[in-house]
């Protein structure tokens, strides 16, 4: 996992919601690579009226790797395109180096590009070759001028040997990368990649952690990564911005977020142990996940150090032998979940992907991670 | 502007231009096109298919003084198809971009949308314009009718009249991003099109400012006639210059105004 703190932490890291995302970022407008600012947006009028953003604020250091987190309907995507000048937002301001994105897009667009369709990023008819050329040239690059750094990407994405396969051809996860691919190819010191793991398998994952974690730290390429694999953010990220309900719930680094969580649980392995003494320290602690074979048991408790120092004082008086102690190490999915009050995955009418990819206007955009063709 | 350990971040250097744009767009039209052989094959077999269909059937219905007229059939029909082509080009373009997934990818240049998506206009243009030519070919085989094909006069023209079907299809690509689907009110047009075509605007002046129709009758007379461009009078490719751009401006502004919208309703990327 990256250990540089972020500069632009503002949540206390104890884990909980805070008012993390409201005020100015603390990095200037032209210091950051990104740099949000009250950003707000509501889809829709009067009764229909759907906020999908409010108040947003946060910036990004140049190489630094962000993730943006959150349940379903959280705000995510339409902060991301945003931020990108695919949606107009009602208030705030957006800058990626200092460049206005909605008053000067086109400045900012040399700076910046996007994986926002998983696999369907890329035209299947053509081949993988064919796809890097054509989205560099659409990005102002001549292809021809590109070729060399086309070849390293494929290179360190496993894809060189499939370069002249119709991306049709290929599996999911191969799909996946080529759109990866088209991206970092592009040469642009800031991209935005939702799910970008998705349908690869582990080795393939693995790498591509890797991967992009060398491109931060090698080429100062600054990334902002969504993501539902837990695993690929506390990787890969710096940071982490967890969106709840249109807002900022918490934006720390991954390190103090898990930090924060780390003792608030234990997990204990007693000998001597018997119904009635069970009851007792059920009836006084938080006990779970009780596991019973005999005189032994095995359970994990909720408890702050003073509390786990009455736990074990009463278990004493129990006369019970305490066979192992082991702090519960949180990870990030649950540190997540804490923090989203149980929301994650929750499904919202309001911003349901709907199945045939049909969605009302004046509704949220979502992110389907690639899955609709 | 550095990184955090102080490396410089200068701005991505910038290689290619309009033209490797413009290009690379063409290139993949043609790509996609070829890469669905059967639709594109289709393409031209149907529009061989109708012309014998009128052909053969005028000349059964009407008998051999049917023969008489059909220079300016043919001629209008080579119009039709390429008049169709970069209307509905355009707009079936956007659709497919969006249902692909990879039609914000071209909001997000520095280009800039609108240049990007007229750079696949042109395209567009440019491949109806191959497979209108093999469609023209083969109605002059089929009717052993020889036409004034002289390109100097021909390509201006024709690219002019196209111009303003291309404002019309960057209408409805505007509208196809804001409301996804509009096909059934984009093939209405399609039909108002024969209408534009065969209207006489040297007879009718006000029908000049029409689209197509100025440049379907200048076409006519340079096909049947020989009727070279620097023959017709200066007020009469005036009117082809100033309509042609006036119908692509207005295309283009409509599609901007449209993609702002959607923007505004979050709609861009959906189909």
């Amino acid at each position: 996992m990256a250990s540089e703190p972020s500069n632009t932490a503002q949540a206390p890291s104890n884990g909980t919601s805070t008012d993390a995302g409201e005020g100015p970022p603390s990095l200037g407008p032209d210091e950051a690579a990104i740099y949000v600012d009250g950003l707000a947006k509501t889809f829709g009028s009067g009764e229909d009226a759907v906020t999908a953003v409010e108040d947003v604020s946060f910036a990004v250091a140049p190489g630094e790797v962000v993730g943006l987190l959150g349940p379903n309907g959280a705000g995510k995507t339409t902060t991301i395109k945003s931020i990108l000048g695919l949606v107009l937002p009602d208030e705030g301001e957006v800058r990626v180096h200092g460049i206005d994105v909605h008053a000067n897009p086109r400045a900012a667009y040399e700076y910046v590009d996007a994986m926002l369709e998983g696999a369907r990023n890329d035209y299947w008819r053509l081949t993988v070759r064919e796809n890097l050329r054509y989205f560099a040239a659409i990005r102002g690059q001549n292809p021809d001028a590109m070729a060399e750094r086309h070849e390293e990407v494929l290179e360190h994405l496993d894809l060189a040997e499939k370069a002249d396969t119709a991306v049709r051809d290929l599996s999911r996860g191969m799909k996946q990368k080529v759109s990866l691919a088209s991206v970092l190819a592009g040469n642009v010191s800031v991209a935005f990649l939702d799910e970008p793991t998705l349908g690869l398998d582990v080795e393939s994952s693995l790498k591509l952690r890797k991967e992009l974690r060398r491109l931060a730290e090698e080429h100062g390429l600054t990334l902002i990564l969504s993501s539902h694999d837990m695993d690929v953010i506390e990787d890969v990220c710096d940071r982490v911005v967890i969106m709840n309900e249109g807002r900022i719930a918490v934006d720390d680094t991954v390190e103090d977020l898990l930090a924060g969580f780390e003792t608030k649980g234990y997990q204990l392995t007693v000998r001597g142990v018997d119904d009635a003494v069970l009851n007792d320290l059920r009836g006084r602690f938080e006990l779970s996940d009780i596991q019973r074979s005999g005189d032994r048991a095995r359970f994990e408790v909720a408890a702050d150090t003073e509390t786990f120092y009455r736990l074990t004082d009463a278990m004493e008086g129990h006369s019970l032998d305490i066979v192992n102690v082991e702090t519960v190490q949180p990870d990030l999915a649950e540190a997540f979940v804490e923090m989203t009050r149980g929301e994650f995955g929750a499904d919202r009418a309001d911003e349901n992907t709907a199945p045939t990819g049909e969605q009302p206007a004046g509704h949220p955009p979502t992110s389907d991670g690639g899955e609709r063709r | 502007m550095t990184t955090d350990d102080g490396r410089a971040l200068s701005k991505p250097e910038r290689t290619g231009g309009y033209y490797h744009l413009l290009k690379a767009v063409i290139y993949r039209d043609l790509l996609i096109w070829v890469r669905y052989p059967l639709n594109a094959a289709l393409g031209i077999f149907m529009g061989v298919f109708f012309f014998a269909l009128m052909f053969y059937g005028g000349t059964l219905v009407a008998g051999p003084s049917f023969s008489d007229s059909i220079e300016g059939l043919i001629v209008g029909y080579f119009l039709w198809t390429l008049s169709l082509g970069a209307y509905s080009g355009i707009m079936n373009d956007v659709q497919s971009e969006a249902s692909w997934g990879t039609l914000e990818r071209h909001f997000m240049t520095p280009f800039g949308f609108g240049p990007v998506v007229f750079a696949k206009s042109i395209a567009i243009v440019f491949r109806t314009f191959m497979t209108s030519a093999v469609v023209l070919v083969v109605m002059l085989l089929i009717t052993g009718t020889a036409l004034n094909l002289n390109f100097v006069t021909v390509l201006p023209v024709a690219t002019l009249t196209i111009a303003g079907a291309l404002g019309l299809g960057l209408v409805m690509g505007g509208l196809s991003v804001l409301y996804k689907r509009i096909s059934n009110v984009a093939n209405l047009l399609q039909f108002a099109f024969i209408g534009l075509i065969s209207a006489p605007a040297f007879d009718i002046p006000w029908l000049r400012v029409l689209p197509l129709a100025q440049g379907s009758a200048m076409l006519q007379r340079a096909m049947l006639e020989g009727t070279r461009l620097w023959e017709f009078d200066a007020l009469t490719v005036a009117v082809l210059v100033g309509t042609s751009l006036f119908y692509l401006g207005v295309g283009y502004a409509v599609f901007g105004l449209a993609t702002r919208r959607a923007r505004r309703l979050g709609v861009l990327g959906d189909y």
